[in-house]
């Protein structure tokens, strides 16, 4: 943001209509502040360092393969198997949280009740508590004789731990902050103006909710689920202890690539992350394609 | 003088006014405010509760013997020299990015910030295999590496750079929003009245991001610490060397020694709540000072 | 002479912000440059500080070349649009900013700069004020807050953003006068750039008009107000009716006829003319060729809306003339033009 609004070089440098139409000249617009190259350089070779080149050599490894390799190593059976634990699950999570988190943030927001903003920072727990450490606490309270795990099983017959079930709820463990803190914001600063006209035009309850406070919402919590959906495949930590890690049924991708990785399969570790990798892409690709139609149809 | 005073008001949540229009019936909150904290209880606080509750199962003298064991001190050693390397360096690289990218127009900046934010993107797994592949006995450098007598996979170094991939947008990601909604109006007005680069920068840039600054760090430093999928890959679980606290834990639990397992575990949920208090402090009393965009 | 700028050009991509201006600003004086948005006034108080180097051109300040010149060792006051206090600073330490970032060498003592601080604080009436933050500051007090800080470096030059841009009506206002009584008692070279046609009038020695990184007109505010040299500057001090009209032999004529106006200055063919709503005469006349049609009153003045074949044109008088005139609206009546000024299309 340039504090400047109306100032001329604001409105020469900022101004859209100008920049687009004209590729910019000069790599840099100048300024009086120092520091440019230096921290430019720097940021440059240590995201290359860090990020590029090794994100690089796992292309490279995996593109060695050929591309009759590469899809013979990410089509085997135990593979496709693992594809769609980890991303059937992560789906299923990302819905749960989706639902649940949009009932959080609601609460959140519109009602007030004592303990609200204890429990508004709990939500950010599972940014903050180490994944290994989740794991084992949920594969213990889900465990067949865990404090959760026993009456479930005895009441319902439900097994959780060792199950894809188990799974899930650790990707819902997981993901839930990323749908809280994406829609609690916008529906904070939802204007109550609109609510109120909806009202006054003789809407009930539920259809204002349905026709005036879910629109405005759904792209934010369409952003809720990709980022949970996608923070859920790529979930090792949490699930590993509670999973089972059966091939076919319980066993997830990047267990896949830790396996293969113990079998000093660097080929087949590396083709399958550049798959698990490129499917993800690919989803948030549509996700946020769909979020930007969204968008363009309740411009506000 | 003029009446205008505009008092900045401390930084306070948004409390929607009640407005009759904008309510639903008692029974509909009370039933919606039941069914959410009935759903955190049960997946949040349940399993905090029960990390702590299986840690003293045993009674307090179990779970001391399990936090003084030498591996256990090791994985602790461990993990605070592999945090104290991996937060400074993305706090001088967060400092360095957002720098250039709040203070300066340039061509493909926003393909600069989508970068930065990659690592969150992929998997920790991933995050580990990366440095395996280029690093590793069988990777690109592997043969090179072991000619120089140097290891970087199962030793400190490779869970270094694991480590900080996986926490390298936290400082940058606060910051760059943080910065360019300062704008560069002060700084420029540094310079004008005689300051230099640097002392424009430590006089002025410092004190106006100090908390985001703060706040970067806190939540760098708390994944730092608790990484588990990337180290993981790159540890070779040696005890006592390569193991860092989340690793630790997981050796543990493998063995069924549980109440060790979830002794180490406990001192990792206890970071995560005192990195939770600070956060909150944090943006309850300086929640203008931080990134507009925070979660 | 303290401020020459010679053909300074500065473009922003293909916008053109300042093609080739020269201008002289006296030692001493207060020059105002005023004009729209986009017009190329800040930018050119900006490369005057330093924040922003010009495409091409010079800058002379108290005649040494400046360009080559960092904004450290200009010795420059700049009050910014939004003033870009130092906000982790009480307003002491914002004013003391550039005497603490000395080099050692020249760097005052503690106890100077605190005089020095204090003085300064005093000048701009602030004094109690010391020890607050920039946010427990009302806007005029922080405005007078960063004109100590930019005065504090002691600058030959002081320059001036808007200065009182973020300010509400009255504010602006009071802070306007004592302004101009500041620089009447410390008489600094002092440039300021506005879009505020009345405060660069009530201000300024000199007003400088700019239009699209020209200088259209310098001149006194009587005289740019008076003698506008241009279309542009007609139109964009104070009110005024415009027409397109056509001049043949010294009369152009608007419409068909309908209204002649002496043109000077030897335009022929197509024009516009400009006439001023308080030199547009109206007298009532039960036959004339236009008609009333409203009057508004504001405050002590009456705008009166004229009807004339087609065209709208206001004039403007006090409410008292209005009254000596006994026009309601619906009346006919007839208008003469005391002044005005036919420029060529």
């Amino acid at each position: 943001m340039v504090a400047a609004a109306d100032s001329d070089s604001t409105l020469a440098g900022k101004g859209g209509a100008v920049t687009v139409r004209a590729p910019v000249p000069l790599f840099r617009k100048p300024s009086v502040l120092p520091g440019f190259g230096l921290t430019l350089g720097f940021t440059l070779s240590y995201l290359s360092c860090i990020v590029l080149v090794p994100l690089a050599a796992l292309i490279v490894r995996s593109s060695g393969l050929g591309w009759s390799g590469f899809w013979s190593a990410v089509t085997t059976p135990r593979v496709l198997a693992a594809f769609e634990v980890s991303f059937g699950l992560s789906f299923a999570a990302a819905l749960t949280n989706a639902l649940f988190g949009f009932l959080v943030a609601w609460v959140l927001v519109r009602y007030d009740f004592p303990g609200k903003r204890l429990v508004d920072a709990l939500v950010d727990l599972p940014f903050a508590l180490p994944t290994a450490v989740a794991g084992i606490a949920l594969s213990a309270l889900y465990a067949p004789n865990g404090w959760l795990g026993k009456p479930l099983n005895e009441l319902f017959g439900l097994k959780v731990a060792f199950t894809p079930l188990g799974i899930a709820i650790a990707l819902t463990f997981i993901g839930l902050p990323f749908v809280v803190r994406t829609v609690q914001p916008i529906l904070q600063d939802l204007p109550p103006e609109e609510e109120e006209a909806a009202a006054s035009l003789g809407a009930s309850r539920l259809q204002t909710f349905r026709s005036v406070i879910l629109p405005a919402i759904l792209p934010a919590l369409v952003t809720g689920f990709a980022l949970s959906f996608a923070r859920g495949v790529g979930e090792y930590g949490s699930v590993i202890f509670i999973a089972g890690n059966m091939p076919g049924l319980t066993e997830i991708l990047p267990l896949l690539i830790v396996i293969k990785l113990e079998q000093y399969d660097y080929a087949g570790a590396a083709a399958v992350g550049t798959a698990m990798l490129a499917v993800s892409f690919v989803m948030l690709l549509i996700l946020n394609l769909l979020q930007h139609w969204m968008r363009s149809r309740h411009a506000r | 003088m003029p009446a205008d005073a505009s008092i900045a008001a401390p930084a306070s949540i948004r409390v929607q006014p009640a407005r009759a229009a904008l309510t639903e019936p008692a029974w509909v909150r009370v039933a919606l405010i039941a069914g959410a904290l009935l759903f955190l209880a049960l997946f949040l606080l349940l399993p905090l509760v029960a990390v702590f509750v299986e840690a003293l199962r045993r009674g307090f003298g179990a779970y001391w013997t399990a936090l003084i064991e030498p591996d256990a001190v090791a994985a602790i050693q461990l993990t605070l020299i592999v945090a104290a390397i991996s937060v400074p360096a993305n706090l001088l690289f967060g400092i360095a990015a957002s720098w250039c990218v709040a203070k300066f127009d340039f061509r493909g900046k926003n393909l600069l910030i989508t970068l930065i934010d990659l690592p969150f993107s992929v998997s920790p797994v991933i995050s580990g295999l990366i440095y395996v592949l280029l690093f590793g006995m069988n990777g690109l450098f592997g043969t090179y590496l072991r000619d120089m007598g140097v290891q970087i996979i199962f030793a400190v170094p490779g869970l270094v750079l694991a480590t900080i991939f996986v926490t390298f947008p936290f400082v940058a990601r606060e910051l760059i929003p943080l910065m360019q909604e300062q704008g560069s109006d002060e700084e420029e007005a540094a310079l004008v009245l005689g300051a230099s680069g640097w002392q424009t920068f430590w006089r002025v840039t410092i004190p106006n991001i100090k908390w985001g600054l703060l706040y970067g760090v806190l939540l760098c430093n708390a994944r730092a610490m608790g990484e588990f999928g990337a180290v993981s890959v790159v540890s070779g679980h040696i005890r006592g060397e390569t193991n860092t606290m989340p690793l630790h834990v997981e050796i543990l639990y493998n063995e069924y020694n549980f109440v060790a397992a979830f002794a180490v575990a406990s001192l990792l949920a206890m970071l995560a709540l005192v990195t939770l208090v600070v956060k909150t402090a944090l943006e309850w009393r300086f929640g203008d000072e931080l990134a507009a965009s925070r979660h | 002479m303290a401020i020459q700028v010679s053909g300074i050009t500065k473009r922003f991509n293909d916008f053109t912000a300042l093609d080739s201006v020269d201008l002289e600003v006296k030692s001493g004086e207060l020059l105002a440059l005023l004009g729209p948005s986009g017009s190329g006034k800040t930018t050119l108080l900006r490369i005057m500080a330093g924040l922003e180097s010009p495409d091409g051109g010079g800058l002379l300040l108290n005649g040494e070349e400046a360009l080559g010149l960092k904004p450290r060792d200009r010795q420059v006051g700049f009050v910014f649009q939004h003033y870009a206090l130092f906000r982790h600073m009480t307003v002491f330490d914002n004013v003391a900013f550039g005497l603490k970032v000395r080099p050692r060498g020249e760097r005052p003592g503690s106890a100077e700069i605190k005089r020095r601080v204090t003085e300064l604080l005093e000048l701009v009436q602030l004094s109690p004020f010391a020890g607050r933050y920039p946010a427990q500051l009302s806007g005029g007090q922080r405005q007078r807050v960063a004109l100590a800080r930019a005065l504090a470096i002691e600058p030959k030059v002081l320059l001036l953003d808007e200065p009182f841009g973020a300010l509400d009506a009255k504010v602006r206002k009071e802070l306007r006068r004592w302004l101009r009584k500041l620089h009447d008692d410390i008489h600094i070279t002092s440039v300021f750039v506005t879009h505020d046609q009345e405060e660069a009038l009530e201000l300024a020695d000199r007003v400088v008009v700019m239009n699209q990184g020209r200088i259209e007109q310098i001149g006194t505010p009587a005289e740019v107000y008076d003698h506008p040299a241009s279309a542009f500057v007609y139109e964009f001090l104070g009110q005024v009716n415009r027409f397109d009209c056509t001049v043949e032999g010294g009369i152009a004529r608007v419409g068909d006829g309908a209204l002649a106006i002496p043109a000077q200055g030897g335009v022929q063919g197509p024009a516009v003319a400009y006439v001023r709503p308080h030199d547009l005469g109206v007298t009532p006349a039960s036959a004339g060729p236009a008609r009333i049609s409203g009057i508004h009153v504001v405050g002590p003045d009456a705008r009166i809306d004229i009807d004339l074949a087609g065209l709208t044109l206001e004039a403007e008088m006090d409410r008292e003339r209005l009254a000596t005139l006994g026009i309601v609206a619906g009346d006919r009546c007839a208008i003469h033009i005391d002044r005005a000024r036919v420029f060529a299309r």
